[in-house]
């Protein structure tokens, strides 16, 4: 219902009495401003400077304007690295789209009073902690844990299966911490979807695939698109699956930043690691803001 | 669509393939001759079983981890696979493990601080963002969304960066500023919405009965917002009492958060104490979640939001 300013003394936005208010609401807004320009822009700010800068030899950080760090990330071994943690984050993004579509789709369109429970049941063991989900998780996955002792009885898994310490592991891992994220945009975009279009492509013959594909896919796609934003983001950056999951040769790019800090002491190279990891992030951030505006372009027209 | 998608397809006439082959889909189906026996089942209700599959394996796969740590928490052996006994043995470990305790004392403390300290900022910061449109505004809105879309390790590396270069020895101390930024995020982007959805009208009702803006604010804004603070302050404490990275990267030596010690303690092999410390925090912030979801509900009840709410 639309807001009516009432008739009489109409305060127009900016006017009159206004002016003492719109100082009231500076000086509530500075303080959290202040303190989060002083601490958290003037740290990565600190970051990008450091990431210019050298190490004495006494291992201290130096600050300095050389790019030899950035020239020390073409070395092969952090290549590999970090093309095995985008590789990693893009295949947790596509299982993740793979889970959340049917979750999302059964939850929204077919949960009906059940709806907002099974969010509510989605939701509220993704905030517990972290540590602890993932030490679950790997004790599920362990080598004579439920599911590997499972999959043997059924015959799909032999003796020396192993999810822990491969790849697939730290994949399982990232998957299980963050597949909420992609659940909950595309079900609030289901939601939003108009249901009469999946009637309609049935009506058209389409079958449960061909309508899925065609019809509940494109329309759900921004939100699809705002999950694989909020999924990819966290997944290259973590470090724990890698090393809970994984072990020494499965290790990503956030485990080479948290060693540079702790093992390492080469803080100018973990800087520059670090500013490497938000620039691929933020390249990917770019693609999913002219994404959306081309989408929204469109859905004006 | 004027009408909930659901009520739309009670309405329609049943599908008959047949007589519409060929044509296009807008004609047709509210045209369609509603006697003919129906060959199909309608759209809506039927049922997908594939994502109904997927769906159950998912929430299986969701709890299994869960339902491990618990199981095994009362297991009255070591091992990971094999219960042997219900017992509380793990429990009284951890109760007499003065490490372990001192970090739970200090995650509550930390949790309790930064809780406190980001809701005074967070919420002052989302009413001035809300009422004032300047362009201090928007730089604040800025820098407020910044830590939501960086990935955790960065705001970790940088927080540790900040402190030990300006010289402060990694401490409680530190946890607590680290943790304050990173929660006042998400206090303005909770509250934000919940005043914008506040009624004007009664803050000015209450200014022409004589309130100074400040007085409004306190006894007029502030009260009905209380519901939202409140849930969203039980949401920080649950979520910074959780947190491993940023309290990973900003602690000192001693006493360490829980999660870090549960990290180091993971790290270096199967100890089963962490089922008993996991099952009990797993409990605190499920009870935390499920709290802070039910407060606006109870005082919606009583009309504390649903007064100023604008509807």
């Amino acid at each position: 219902m639309a807001r009516r300013n009432r008739s009489g003394t109409a305060r127009p936005p900016g006017a009159g009495p206004a002016v003492s208010g719109a100082r009231l609401w500076t000086w509530l807004m500075l303080p959290g401003t202040l303190w989060m320009t002083g601490f958290l822009l003037a740290s990565l700010l600190l970051v990008a400077t450091l990431a210019f800068g050298t190490t004495d030899p006494l291992g201290n950080p130096r600050f300095g304007l050389n790019t030899d760090n950035f020239a020390a990330l073409a070395d092969p071994a952090y290549r590999t690295v970090l093309l095995r943690s985008l590789g990693y984050a893009l295949i947790t993004c596509l299982i993740c789209l793979a889970v959340a579509y049917p979750v999302a789709y059964a939850i929204a369109l077919h949960g009906g009073r059940f709806k907002n429970l099974l969010i509510a049941a989605i939701v509220v063991p993704f905030f517990a902690n972290y540590l602890v989900r993932m030490y679950g998780w790997s004790v599920v996955l362990s080598d004579d844990g439920p599911l590997l002792k499972a999959l043997r009885a059924i015959g799909i898994a032999d003796d020396g299966t192993k999810i822990l310490q491969t790849g697939p592991g730290v994949i399982a891992g990232l998957v299980y911490g963050f597949v909420v994220f992609m659940i909950i945009p595309l079900y609030a975009a289901m939601e939003r979807m108009d249901t009469s279009l999946i009637e309609a492509g049935r009506d058209l013959y389409g079958g449960p695939l061909r309508t899925f594909l065609f019809v509940t896919v494109p329309a759900t796609r921004q939100g699809a698109a705002a999950g694989c934003v909020l999924v990819f983001l966290p997944a290259m950056g973590d470090f724990v699956s890698a090393q809970l999951m994984g072990g020494p040769d499965q290790i990503m790019i956030g485990n080479l930043i948290q060693d540079k800090f702790f093992q390492g002491q080469n803080w100018p190279l973990g800087s520059a690691l670090t500013m490497l990891l938000m620039a691929v992030l933020l390249f990917g951030m770019l693609g999913y803001l002219r994404r959306t505006r081309k989408d929204e372009a469109e859905a004006v027209r | 669509m004027t009408l909930r998608p659901a009520a739309q397809a009670d309405l329609r006439p049943p599908a008959d393939p047949a007589e519409h082959r060929g044509l296009p889909a807008a004609d047709g189906t509210r045209a369609r001759p509603a006697r003919r026996p129906r060959r199909r089942r309608r759209g809506a209700d039927r049922r997908p079983r594939f994502a109904i599959a997927v769906t159950a394996a998912f929430f299986a796969l969701l709890y299994l981890p869960v339902v491990v740590v618990v199981l095994f928490s009362f297991n009255s052996q070591k091992s990971l696979t094999v219960f042997e006994d219900v017992s509380l043995r793990w429990y009284s470990a951890f109760l007499r493990d003065d490490v372990l305790i001192d970090s739970l004392g200090m995650s509550l403390r930390v949790s309790l601080v930064a809780m406190a300290g980001s809701l005074v900022l967070g919420v002052a910061l989302a009413l001035g963002l809300v009422r004032n449109r300047s362009r201090l505004g928007s730089f604040a809105g800025l820098v407020m969304l910044v830590p939501l879309i960086t990935p955790e390790i960065v705001t970790g590396v940088a927080a540790m960066m900040l402190f030990k270069g300006l010289g402060i020895t990694l401490s409680t101390t530190t946890v607590m500023l680290a943790e304050i930024t990173f929660s006042i995020s998400y206090v303005t982007v909770i509250l934000r919405s919940r005043i914008a959805a506040l009624n004007p009208e009664v803050e000015e009702a209450a200014m022409d009965l004589g309130a100074t803006r400040r007085q409004a604010l306190f006894l007029v804004t502030l009260p009905a917002l209380l519901p939202s603070i409140l849930a969203s302050g039980v949401l920080i404490f649950a979520l910074v009492f959780d947190d491993f990275v940023l309290a990973y990267f900003t602690t000192g030596v001693d006493p360490q958060p829980l999660s870090v010690r549960i990290y180091s303690a993971i790290r270096f092999g199967v100890q089963p104490t962490i089922n008993a410390v996991g099952t009990l925090m797993l409990v605190g912030s499920i009870g935390l979640i499920v709290l802070a979801l039910a407060i606006p509900r109870l005082f919606g009840r009583r009309g504390g939001l649903d007064l100023l709410s604008g509807k």
